[in-house]
């Protein structure tokens, strides 16, 4: 789960990692509020959780009244739905630096990940640039030990009193990607101000999903989803993600589904939304169609190749589906695995044409969506 | 012979008396895998299909020689159970828990490492070597899809490994061991640290991996190759291709980060070492055919 900047700031305050003073708003009429406690210029900066803001002209440097009332317009009218601004206190800026946490799975260890050249893309410059990368290794067992943290921001060359304030960011960084179960803990860019004290420009924290039993702190709202559909899913548990394409997907299975994704694009159709259904709720089929039919699609597919969950459960929920659902558009299905015999008899028993070969199934949804069969 | 597995390995089953563990023993055993005990905390003195069962694996290792042990355990709790098994002395562990927390896989694969042992999983349906012997979750008796042969397969997935090996049974070949590494970001064990097993075991002929987007497993599985360590030939095949970027789709594990993991990245470096790519899974048994693989 990736939070909003604004919780992320939240929670490295709370870890004593210092932020800018800010105040989030959620409507115009805030506005006057924020700017009575943060003091022009200010920066305005959109809450959404796409990356490439600054491209997108989705955070504002203001250092007006005025102009700040016009940016907080138009921002909160942006086609992006925004519903939340931040309104922060602009810094006055001598360099920024790249801090972050995450997991190196070769060597089964944590990553503390460094650069003085802050600011930008972390992924070009490895590319770029790998030499001007810092790389730490940290053992879980021990976490980040104080030498760890001291060594790397002396390497970076900066004054003692600022590379004292680094030592304190990567420990407490260190400690948020502990308490959070945090697959990622990001902080580009590191502002060293003027001066010479260090604030975070910036937040990102992704919370490890399998982890989320134990970080109850930060549920989802519904206000966060951009559709219905996507809502659903996600209180179902359900992987699912809405595109603007024909077919429907509803596979069982990252790895299956993704393929079919790709063939479907081989065979020259479009995929209105991924929907994976397998693993722990291959007993989900009703809600799963349900998902489904709230995207506007022109045929559902579904293909599957399950051993634990079982071709002949998933049919039956299938056909459940159909009869109380009485769906408004074709449905190819082609269902294997464990008891794919009797799972080919209850489809067929309901009226469906089960398909076994998940080329065939994909070539004929194609052909559904395209309007070549009737 | 077989790698990992076979009907001589002597198999212990921790979580033996859940539904899941007693459901699939049962399986393992009809297979023909030796499973010789089980433990689940508090149910010592009961039985599943004849085996007895203990309160902890250090009880059992007293009764029985074990060489493996099966992980029917929920993601919450798996850490401790293979911190268990590692601490007994086992060396080979598959666990299918699908949810591990990612911190804990970390500490499971750095124990892993620090025992020498081998941990398969999570988020796998295990390992198997048809007609033989199994660890995990299989739909075995499908003769269409599992079928003993001559091809090692190594599978980050669970239903995508269904379809393909039916694909390579299709093109009339079988499998020697499959051993799926899991779909999770951090496996307990990656691909290239089968390869040296596949390399030496009379059986394989061949290796097919089922990768995906994400992560830099495959890449090093074309390391292995270009270094020597696997010289027998390969074909992959790979989920994700036209994923829009940027997207997580699929596998925690298949997000591109750190600038690595396209599919692109892993057939360019594969493609170099002269191991071949397929488009679509049913490419995988005529690329078999295309390197001369033998039938038998």
């Amino acid at each position: 789960m990736k939070l909003y900047e604004y919780q992320a700031k939240q929670v490295f305050k709370e870890a004593h990692i210092p932020i800018p003073n800010s105040l989030l708003i959620e409507n115009e009429s805030e506005l006057s509020e924020a700017l009575n406690q943060i003091n022009l210029p200010c920066v305005i900066k959109s809450q959404v959780l796409s990356g490439g803001r600054g491209k997108a002209g989705l955070i504002s440097f203001v250092k007006t009244k005025e102009k700040a009332i016009s940016e907080v317009n138009r921002l909160f009218n942006h086609e992006m739905k925004i519903k939340r601004l931040l309104v922060e206190q602009a810094i006055d800026i001598k360099q920024e630096i790249y801090v972050s946490i995450t997991v190196d799975p070769l060597l089964a260890t944590g990553l503390l990940i460094v650069s003085a050249e802050g600011g930008i893309d972390i992924e070009t410059l490895a590319v770029t640039q790998p030499d001007k990368i810092i790389k730490e290794p940290i053992d879980l067992r021990y976490g980040l030990m104080p030498f760890q943290a001291s060594q790397v921001a002396y390497s970076l060359g900066f004054s003692p009193s600022i590379t004292k304030e680094l030592i304190k960011v990567f420990m407490n960084l260190y400690q948020v990607f502990v308490t959070y179960d945090a697959e990622l803990v990001e902080i580009n860019p590191l502002f060293i101000t003027q001066n010479d004290t260090v604030v975070a420009g910036d937040g990102k924290l992704m919370i490890d999903d399998n982890s989320m039993f134990r970080q109850k702190r930060f549920e989802q709202l519904e206000a966060d989803y951009k559709t219905e559909a996507e809502f659903d899913a996600n209180q179902e548990g359900i992987p699912f993600i809405q595109f603007d394409g024909d077919i429907g997907l509803m596979c069982a299975g990252a790895g299956l589904t993704t393929t079919v994704y790709d063939l479907i694009h081989y065979e020259g159709g479009t995929v209105a939304n991924y929907l994976e259904f397998g693993g722990p709720n291959y007993k989900k089929a009703v809600k799963a169609m349900e998902i489904c039919l709230k995207v506007p699609s022109k045929v559902i597919l579904i293909v599957t190749f399950g051993t634990i969950a079982r071709a002949d459960v998933m049919a039956e929920g299938i056909v459940d589906a159909i009869k109380r659902l009485k769906p408004d558009r074709p449905i190819v299905t082609c269902i294997r695995g464990t008891n794919e015999i009797e799972a080919v008899k209850m489809l067929r028993e309901a009226g469906l044409e089960p398909l076994f070969d998940t080329e065939e199934a994909v070539r004929k949804a194609v052909a559904l969506a395209n309007g070549g069969i009737k | 012979m077989s790698i990992f597995i076979d009907q001589k390995t002597q198999v212990l089953v921790q979580g033996i008396t859940g539904s899941e563990g007693s459901f699939w023993t049962k399986h393992m055993i009809e297979l023909g895998t030796q499973v010789v005990c089980g433990v689940t905390p508090g149910k010592e003195g009961q039985f599943v299909e004849g085996k007895p069962v203990y309160n902890s694996v250090k009880e059992a290792t007293k009764h029985h020689k074990i060489e493996a042990s099966m992980l029917f355990v929920p993601p919450k709790l798996t850490k401790d159970a293979v911190m268990e098994a590692l601490n007994a002395g086992i060396k080979k562990i598959v666990t299918i828990a699908d949810g591990i927390p990612l911190h804990d896989m970390v500490l499971i694969r750095q124990a892993a490492i620090e025992h020498d042992a081998f941990v398969v999983g999570g988020n796998t349906s295990g390992v198997i070597s048809p007609k033989l012997a199994m660890m995990g979750s299989f739909p075995y008796w499908i003769e269409r899809v599992y079928k003993k042969g001559n091809i090692g397969v190594m599978t980050r997935s669970g239903s995508l490994t269904n379809e393909v090996t039916a694909m390579i049974v299709e093109a009339g070949y079988g499998v020697s061991t499959l051993i799926g590494v899991g779909g999770d970001p951090v496996p307990g064990t990656r691909f290239a640290e089968f390869l040296p097993l596949y390399e030496t075991d009379p059986e394989t002929q061949a290796i097919v991996i089922i990768g995906e987007l994400g992560g830099t497993m495959e890449e090093d599985v074309a390391d292995a190759i270009k270094d020597g360590i696997l010289t027998k030939p390969l074909v992959a095949f790979m989920g994700g291709r036209t994923a829009p970027k940027g997207q997580k789709m699929g596998h925690a594990g298949a997000i591109i980060s750190g600038g690595k993991g396209s599919v692109e990245d892993k057939i360019k470096a594969l493609t170099q070492v002269g191991a071949l790519v397929a488009e679509r899974p049913r490419m995988v048994g005529k690329l078999l055919e295309q390197l001369k693989v033998p039938k038998n």
